[in-house]
């Protein structure tokens, strides 16, 4: 990979990074008629409105806002939670790291069944077996996760009574129990991305499997698990990487919603209790950290394929 | 013995409307050292053949016949035995290195695992192997090229890659399936001669598909000619050629271009004033990229022209010759506004700087018919809609209605009046290029550049196109710019020559001059690697 | 248009998503019209019955019928996805066949800020936008529109930049065509297919998105009968009635479907070349 590339990168993910920013901000503190209005709602006094919109400076011009929050963010701090009158930064981040957790459990879990699935339907294309699966995963991605959470809590916790429904605890503190409570929102959350990538890495292998080069590998002699593992494999998982990280995006949106559903104090938690307390830096520092995950994610997806993929052009 | 026998072979493909005939009867053998050259033309049957050989059919397939590798029968053989064979006993080659190398394994890697699986060496020998044999089919610095991955290498570096690795394991039989089709005319004459070095010293057995006539005679001691799953004419090559008994066999010789057979009768007044005269055309691709400037680097730009100027008169043919990337499409699209360039055209005494000035005079007495008539052609509208544009814009019913003018359109070219109610899909390649050339000569227009028309066209369906052209340039004086790779073709029907390389115009010659009077380098090295036509008829 | 017909009705996806979305469409149409009972009458003798002859899917916990209540609510679950995904494909593709046409750095700079724009997930945005613009199902359909809309410029100019380099296009151009004509009638009609294709199949998206923003509280207010509000109210009484729960559940899951196979039949259907 070229100096020139990762640059390019760089400041791609800088502007990336700034866009959100400006877009965040912008949605829930200057597009709002009134943000003090938004915030105490209709009955509040001019009073109090007025002394709101002191206090966080709202009467200052829009681009002046935005800097003093930026400059704040760039330095750690993320203002002070209306609700709880901590400050937002620290809660957020340690909600983030409870999130993570779960996302890259769901990550793993989906990585190996998907592939598996994807794989297996691909060479046992058109068999029983691949129409099976296809149908299985064309409904898995038709369920939104409230609905397969309501279901699996139904079957699973109420009826079976195998898995506790919801709460948290931490796995530092007992990994037993703390797995015992994950099982069920990691699950739920990583149906949808089964579903979706088992399809398109059958898809893509599928298309692997119908070139020129497979076969030409078949008709050198190769045995048929050296074509599939040596030849096709590494052709068809390395657009996976990028798909994968598209789909950060369902997940970290899923993430909200289990968390929701699961009483899970994450960061989507904190965003939907900001939301509905109308905690405007609680909300703010939500979604830009949740939107930056996102962007990262992306872009160190685009450096591993880069540096995975020979044929990039640098640049 | 026969390496390969072939013995009253049909191969039917179950189809939703039946079954499909690809194969019928058809027999033949090669024995060691013999090269068959197996011609035909596109839904002959003769890609089919290959894959029965190498029983790669798919599950829709139905046979019956026999075919035998020596003693061994092929139809009938279990999975077992044809995995002993592919790749060990018969090798291939395909068309397109391109596409038929792994693009993510390195080149060595390809080449080292047949030798591994078929020599049984451990995986160092099988790297050291692997060198000698990249050097010995010609690479250079085989030891590098090893460790490159295929788009790091030229087609016909890929090539070599591909042909040491059909050779590797002294197989008994080899499959070219057009081998050459994809590259350069001048790399193509090397592989080729590669190939007939190889075939000799090794005495392999060799079925050699092709398309192409002149490129079978140059290295084919038997050929079989194919049309439509059969058979049509097999023998040695000189007789076949010389006296072909199979009115197909005939048809096909006589489509094949031929230099010295000339097709067009007319000439140009050699006295009146250039109908278009390009001065200095150049053409830059690439756009200045940030990050270079910011680092400081020189920008990268690629001239596709530099500085080409010519002249066509009215009523001239002028040939552009040149390999891929060589400039002469970029040229033809200067010249039509679809690309921005510096330099001037002066056309019929106007002086045209740029875009801007090409007006609708200008874009009517100029037309372009594309390569590729797939996408030439907009696959939503109809063949009405398709010729209506050009009367349209510049205003050509003449008093007449357009749907009787689509109809003369459709006339010229050949096609019947019905055909302006289908949609291109529903034509075959031909017919649409002739549909395309109706939309061109709808303006009746004083140029057309023709872009490579007939590329994509069999060799008979060529031959047809060819004639129309020449026959409308008889009727009503059009000038062609008519650039092709096909150096043979163009010595057919222009009058004069001009050979691009590399974005400039080497030589411009007048066509009866050739080849003795051909002056620059690259020119003489594009005459000498041409495939010697046909010595058949005059 | 019969062609059309036709040629879906030779895939099982194309049929099965045409049997499955002209179904959930006259639903949604003629909902009111059909449900046997008012979805928002109170009967506290009724509540929590399972199906019954009179109830066929039952009653919840206000004894409203739940069967009246989906018929009601297809029009917002439904109507609302598909004027959702229209207004982000309308927006999205303005935005993507302009940068398309504009091209050079002014394409490269519309599309790194879509993709800056895509990096805030879709249910994330929807949320902020609802914030802004408050609950209901209404600013939850703008919500998915605007959410939608870098995802839909993002393809229809991926799509336009793969028309505009085809010869059709560049023999447009050497004619002398003039800007309007190359658009609509040599572009267009090939950029459209494609796009409807991915209209289609985001409709999926848009039923599921819809109904989590009610189930979240964040779209449709009860006692609207939207089926994402329905689940979201039927989770404290799954003890009492698993129906409440599963008639919409597999409701939203069936539409979700049947806009995923119509898509997935309509690209095959509306490729010209086979």
């Amino acid at each position: 990979m070229s100096p020139a590339y990762l640059l390019k990168r760089l400041a791609l993910i800088g502007y990336t990074l700034f866009v959100v920013s400006l877009l965040v901000f912008g949605i829930t503190q200057i597009l709002p008629a009134d943000a003090a209005t938004m915030l105490l709602g209709e009955n509040a006094t001019p009073a109090a409105l007025a002394a709101v919109r002191e206090k966080l400076g709202l009467n200052d011009p829009a681009w002046l806002q935005y800097w003093h929050w930026l400059s704040g963010v760039l330095q750690g701090d993320f203002g002070t939670s209306t609700r709880t009158g901590q400050p937002v930064g620290p809660t957020m981040f340690t909600a983030l790291g409870r999130s993570l957790q779960l996302a890259l459990l769901a990550i793993l879990l989906t990585l190996s069944l998907a592939l598996p699935l994807g794989i297996g339907g691909a060479v046992n294309r058109g068999k029983a077996a691949d129409l099976g699966v296809s149908i299985t995963s064309y409904i898995g991605v038709s369920i939104p996760e409230f609905v397969s959470a309501t279901l699996l809590i139904l079957v699973l916790a109420d009826w079976l009574q195998w898995l506790p429904a919801t709460g948290y605890v931490p796995l530092s503190e007992n990994f037993g129990r703390g797995i015992e409570h994950l099982v069920l929102p990691v699950v739920t959350v990583s149906i949808i991305m089964i579903a979706h990538i088992s399809r398109m890495v059958r898809s893509e292998l599928v298309d692997v499997l119908h070139t020129d080069y497979i076969r030409a590998a078949r008709l050198k002699g190769l045995p048929p698990r050296t074509v599939l593992f040596r030849h096709a494999l590494r052709n068809a998982l390395l657009p996976t990487i990028t798909i994968v990280a598209l789909d950060v995006g369902y997940l970290l949106g899923g993430v909200i919603v289990v968390e929701e559903i699961f009483a899970l104090p994450g960061l989507g938690r904190q965003l939907i209790v900001a939301i509905q307390t109308r905690d405007l830096p609680s909300i703010q520092a939500g979604a830009l950290i949740m939107a930056s995950t996102y962007a990262i994610a992306n872009f160190i997806a685009d450096l591993a394929y880069a540096w995975l993929d020979k044929r990039i052009q640098y640049g | 013995m026969s390496i390969l026998s072939v013995d009253d072979y049909s191969l039917d493909y179950a189809v939703p409307a039946g079954l499909r005939r690809a194969l019928d009867g058809v027999s033949l053998h090669i024995d060691r050292g013999e090269v068959l050259g197996l011609v035909g033309e596109s839904g002959s049957g003769k890609t089919s053949l290959a894959w029965a050989i190498m029983r790669y059919l798919p599950e829709s397939a139905k046979e019956s016949g026999r075919i035998a590798l020596g003693s061994q029968p092929l139809t009938g053989a279990t999975p077992g035995e044809i995995a002993a064979i592919r790749g060990k006993r018969i090798g291939m080659v395909f068309q397109d290195p391109g596409t038929s190398l792994n693009p993510t394994l390195t080149l060595g890697a390809q080449l080292s695992e047949v030798l591994v699986l078929h020599r049984g060496l451990a995986k160092k020998e099988a790297e050291t192997e692997g060198e000698a044999l990249l050097a010995r089919v010609g690479l250079r610095n085989p030891a590098a090229m090893m460790r490159r991955y295929p788009h790091e290498a030229s087609g016909g570096e890929k090539q070599r890659v591909v042909i040491a690795t059909a050779f590797a394991c002294q197989p008994e039989l080899i499959l070219f399936d057009e081998p050459t089709t994809a590259l350069d005319v001048i790399t193509a004459r090397q592989i080729l001669d590669l190939f007939a070095e190889l075939q000799e010293e090794t005495h392999v057995a060799s079925l050699y598909i092709s398309h192409d006539l002149a490129v079978v005679s140059a290295i084919a001691n038997r050929v079989a000619v194919i049309h439509r799953g059969h058979i049509v004419e097999t023998g040695p090559i000189g007789d076949v050629f010389a006296r072909p008994r199979d009115s197909y066999t005939k048809m096909l010789l006589e489509a094949v271009p031929r230099p010295g057979h000339r097709i067009v009768a007319t000439q140009p007044d050699a006295q009146s004033a250039p109908l278009l005269a390009a001065d200095r055309i150049g053409v830059t691709y690439g756009r200045k990229s940030f990050v270079s400037s910011l680092l400081g680097r020189a920008q990268e730009r690629f001239a596709g022209n530099r500085e080409v100027s010519l002249t066509i008169r009215p009523g001239e043919i002028l040939g552009i010759v040149g390999e891929s990337g060589s400039g002469k499409s970029t040229l033809a699209k200067a010249l039509t506004g679809l690309n921005p360039f510096t330099g001037e055209i002066r056309f019929g005494g106007r002086a045209i700087a740029n875009l801007r000035a090409m007006d609708e005079a200008y874009r009517r007495d100029v037309q372009i018919i594309f390569q590729n008539p797939d996408s030439s052609l907009n696959p939503r509208q109809r063949v009405r809609e398709i010729l209506s544009r050009p009367l349209a814009l510049y205003g050509e019913t003449k008093g007449g209605k357009t749907r009787d003018v689509i109809a003369g359109l459709l006339e010229q070219v050949r096609l019947p009046a019905e055909f302006a109610d289908r949609f291109p899909h529903q034509l075959s390649g031909g017919e649409k290029q002739r549909v395309a050339i109706a939309r061109a000569f709808a303006s009746n227009p004083k140029l057309v550049i023709c872009d490579e028309i007939t590329s994509s066209l069999d060799v008979s369906v060529q031959a047809a196109v060819i004639a129309l052209l020449v026959e409308l340039q008889r009727i009503h004086g059009t000038s062609y710019l008519f650039i092709t790779h096909d150096l043979n073709l163009v010595r057919q029907i222009a009058h004069r020559i001009a050979v691009m390389y590399r974005g400039a115009l080497v030589e411009l010659i007048d066509v009866s001059r050739l080849p003795e009077g051909a002056v620059n380098g690259y020119t003489r090295e594009l005459l000498a690697a041409v495939p010697a036509p046909l010595s058949a008829r005059a | 248009m019969g062609e059309l017909f036709a040629r879906m009705r030779r895939s099982p996806q194309g049929l099965l998503g045409m049997i499955l979305v002209a179904t959930m469409l006259v639903i949604a149409i003629t909902g009111p019209w059909i449900a046997p009972y008012d979805p928002e009458t109170f009967a506290p003798l009724l509540r929590y019955k399972p199906p019954t002859f009179e109830h066929w899917m039952g009653t919840d916990q206000y004894g409203r019928d739940i069967l009246s209540r989906l018929l009601v609510g297809a029009r917002s679950t439904v109507l609302m996805a598909m004027l959702a995904s229209a207004l982000g494909t309308l927006a999205g593709a303005l935005i993507g066949t302009t940068s398309a046409y504009l091209g050079g750095r002014a394409d490269e700079a519309i599309m790194r800020t879509i993709d800056a724009v895509m990096s805030i997930p879709s249910l994330l945005m929807a949320l902020l936008i609802v914030t802004l613009l408050g609950k209901s199902s209404v600013n939850a359909l703008f919500a998915i529109g605007i959410a939608f809309t870098p995802g839909m410029a993002r393809v229809t100019r991926s799509v336009a930049l793969a028309v505009r380099k085809q010869d059709y296009v560049s023999a447009a151009i050497a004619r002398g065509e003039s800007a309007r004509y190359i658009v609509w009638r040599e572009m267009l009609p090939n950029v459209v297919a494609p796009i409807i294709v991915e209209m289609t199949i985001r409709v999926a998206f848009a039923v599921m998105l819809f109904a989590t923003l009610s189930f979240l509280g964040l779209g449709a207010q009860p006692p609207k009968p939207e089926w994402g509000l329905m689940v979201s109210e039927s989770r404290k009484y799954m003890g009492q009635s698993p129906w409440m729960i599963l008639w919409p559940s597999l409701s939203i899951a069936t539409v979700a479907i049947g806009f995923n196979l119509l898509g997935d039949g309509l690209r095959d259907a509306l490729n010209p070349r086979t």
